[in-house]
């Protein structure tokens, strides 16, 4: 090709440029905005569900609770399925409640195979018997769910908060 | 005549034949063979993951109700399916290892040098590329392990600054792992990250046409075709070796289906133990630079080769990238023997190979609508034995669940059988029946006189001779046959009307029968008509105190350990889960 050809090459671009901006620009709009869509997030309060009858916990017991209520997943709903799960333990007539999401990476809280406490089988975080945190990666001790007893049962808010950080952000 | 003429029309208006021939003829280098022959064989592995990865894509249904159904239907159910699968698992961590070790071996010859930049670039894009497909591959099955590796990813994205919960979401398809987010990763396996993984390849050999693969290369030419046809021979044997593997490993691992709700010890795929091993280094606000920047610090350093050797020297070079590899190998290795000395991690990756394996043969059966894991908990053999050890075994022994030494409650191994109700009768203070629980002292032996009655008073056996208490035992089991049940052999009438008679003369004393006796008031013995049938254990489980179980006394507070009502704790659907598999592996096994 020889130089001549630049100028008239160079029209050619601006318009295949002008063109394209334009063109994929609205294209992108749209498309990006549905792409990122799902990932809006922010704090959400959390959902009461109802659970176990109180009588049905021991003092100093901690025990693993199913928190069963309908579930939205995308297209998706399900009735009365196990949404998460919450340790209980039982103060008198009054329950705490910790969530069995480890605040480190997500994975499932069981008993500590030690002693009292919880820890995590993924990155061995050891939590004490009143959740806080012992040692491990854990950043933050085990996140409290707000729980009350009704008529003989407890219900415990349903609430997922952020992974890996040292505060508790509500998320969802 | 006529094939030519077709064949000189097409190259008439196409040209395609003159294309080939230069493209084919050209001279270009052809040294460097090890090199050649990694990349050849790196062709070789994409070009049988995106033949079977097609084949995949015509079963396999990125939904979480279907995922893992259609996965174990291909793996297990469709025909040639497992041999599909098992290429494309495969060929997939080949394709890991001999992209790592092109870039090993890059390092030692050098292949970073000018004119070969950016044919080194793409051979790190490709191992980049090949992770993120393994990574994403991972999630499709919707198993266990898949959807635990990932959740921790993107909880571990989410820990980056500003945006980190950001795309967390974004890989997610929201603030927690669902439908979307197994779309996305299906996209982003199938579409996404193959086509430029695709292009990077193109792009090497492309240039490679001009430079050769390594230093030196161009010491000898061939013709391309020549190169082409040593190509095919190692992918040839490369197709080999992956059916070979293939053939040997029988089946691509699947876990069991994903449970959010379950106590799974996740642990990453083998190619990221690595990086699981270098969490535990960086704790607090230092573990997300230490477990991102450090792996991005050492691409960055393979990267920047060419400038590294040219300003440092070319042992530097190299003794970075061995460090690099050799502590990485070093990491996973210690991760593994770490868990593989880990008890505790031992016995739960023990119970959920055995959860996968079950899953997998009921699966065979049918998957329904909703999915796997409804599929298991609808099932006696999964649901019911979770049920049983959550709730029954810090009291009772069945099989492997339960401690023999702590149990307080009776043992179910052979509960329902006569070899059971025969011991039973004999010794219910024995510690595998009552003697451990507040039924202790409550039941008196049937043939054996109590030690508390004074010497000289009149006692006289519920039960006389071997032949009674037989005709009881196999009474009672009677009582509890379902027409489901393995069928009895068959048994004598006059035996069984025998052992009714006595359950109904002499055991109601205490005992009711068709809801009559308990002549003295105890409210304490449980009725015997229908005792351990499915809705007589049903009811026991659901609440003892009950007329047509254990009855009013069974709930007292005064009897301390008492088996608790479970009706307000567990649905009705999981209480006849747990009763069913206790009957069915108390019938099935024997004390």
């Amino acid at each position: 090709m020889g130089d001549d050809v630049n100028p008239n090459r160079r029209g050619a671009l601006r318009v295949l440029a002008v063109g394209g901006v334009v063109g994929c620009g609205a294209l992108a709009v749209p498309t990006i905005r549905f792409l990122v869509a799902p990932a809006a997030g922010g704090g959400g309060s959390g959902r009461w569900v109802k659970t176990v009858p109180l009588e049905s916990l021991t003092e100093g017991e901690p025990k693993r609770v199913a928190l069963v209520s309908d579930h939205r997943d995308a297209w998706t709903l399900e009735k009365q399925v196990e949404l998460g799960a919450a340790w209980l333990e039982r103060r008198g007539d009054k329950v705490v409640a910790w969530s069995t999401v480890c605040p480190h990476l997500g994975c499932a809280v069981d008993r500590s195979p030690t002693g009292p406490g919880f820890f995590c089988p993924c990155h061995d975080s050891y939590f004490d018997a009143e959740g806080g945190r012992v040692n491990g990666p854990s950043p933050r001790g085990l996140d409290v769910l707000a729980a009350r007893v009704e008529d003989g049962f407890v219900h415990v808010e349903f609430q997922r908060f952020r992974q890996g950080t040292p505060d508790k952000e509500p998320v969802g | 005549m006529r094939l030519r003429d077709i064949g000189t029309f097409i190259e008439e208006r196409t040209s395609l034949g003159a294309a080939a021939a230069s493209f084919l003829d050209a001279r270009v280098p052809s040294g460097a063979w090890v090199s050649r022959v990694l990349a050849s064989a790196v062709a070789a592995c994409v070009g049988v993951l995106a033949l079977t990865g097609v084949a995949l894509m015509m079963a396999y249904s990125p939904a979480p109700q279907s995922a893992w159904a259609s996965v174990h239907y291909i793996e297990y159910v469709q025909a040639h399916g497992w041999i599909i699968r098992g290429l494309h698992f495969w060929a997939a961590q080949a394709l890991f290892v001999l992209a790592a070790l092109a870039i090993l071996h890059g390092t030692f010859v050098a292949s970073y040098r000018s004119p070969r930049e950016i044919m080194w670039w793409l051979m790190l894009v490709v191992l980049g590329l090949t992770l993120a497909e393994m990574i994403t591959g991972g999630l499709l099955p919707w198993d266990q392990r898949g959807w635990w590796g990932r959740v921790v990813e993107a909880n571990i994205v989410g820990m980056a600054p500003v945006i980190g919960g950001w795309i967390g979401r974004m890989i997610s398809g929201g603030p927690e792992l669902g439908a979307l987010g197994l779309v996305r990763a299906y996209t982003a396996h199938v579409v996404l990250l193959p086509l430029p993984l695709v292009l990077a390849l193109w792009g090497q050999r492309a240039m490679a046409r001009r430079h050769g693969w390594a230093p030196g290369a161009d010491s000898k030419s061939a013709p391309y075709v020549r190169l082409l046809g040593s190509s095919a021979l190692v992918g040839a044997m490369v197709v080999c070796g992956l059916f070979a593997v293939t053939g040997w490993a029988r089946h691509a691992p699947l876990e069991a289906p994903a449970d959010g709700m379950s106590d799974y010890p996740a642990r990453p795929e083998w190619f990221l133990m690595t990086l699981y091993r270098l969490r535990k280094f960086f704790h607090g606000p230092m573990e997300f630079w230490g477990t991102t920047a450090l792996p991005g610090v050492a691409a960055g350093y393979f990267a920047l080769l060419p400038w590294i050797e040219r300003r440092l020297s070319r042992a530097v070079a190299i003794a970075g990238a061995l460090a690099v590899f050799g502590g990485a190998a070093a990491l996973g290795v210690l991760a593994f023997r770490h868990d593989a000395g880990d008890p505790q991690y031992v016995k739960a990756h023990a119970k959920w190979e055995k959860q996968a394996a079950a899953a997998i043969e009921l699966a065979k059966g049918g998957v329904p609508p909703d999915g796997a894991l409804a599929m298991e908990r609808r099932d006696p053999e999964l649901r019911g034995r979770d049920v049983f050890d959550k709730h029954c075994a810090s009291c009772h022994v069945l099989g492997d669940l339960g401690d023999g030494k702590k149990a307080s409650a009776s043992r179910l191994d052979g509960w329902g059988t006569t070899a059971w109700i025969e011991a039973m009768m004999h010794d219910p203070d024995a510690p595998e029946f009552f003697g451990r629980g507040p039924y202790l002292e409550q039941m008196p032996s049937v043939d054996v006189r109590p030690k508390k009655k004074p010497p000289g008073e009149a006692w006289k056996p519920m039960i006389r001779s071997d032949a009674e208490r037989k005709a009881v035992a196999l009474f009672l089991a009677k009582e509890g046959d379902e027409p489901s049940d393995a069928p009895r052999p068959p048994v004598d009438p006059k035996a069984l009307a025998e052992g009714e008679k006595i359950v109904s003369d002499r055991c109601t004393t205490c005992h009711l029968y068709k809801g009559d006796g308990d002549d003295e008031g105890s409210g304490l013995a449980p009725e015997l008509s229908r005792y351990g049938s499915l809705e007589w254990t049903r009811a026991q489980v659901a609440n003892p105190a009950t007329a047509t179980v254990y009855r009013d006394k069974a709930l007292d507070p005064a009897m301390k350990k008492h088996m608790p009502r479970f009706d307000k704790d567990l649905t009705a659907g999981d209480i006849d889960l747990v009763a069913r598999y206790v009957r069915s592996h108390g019938r099935s096994s024997s004390l």
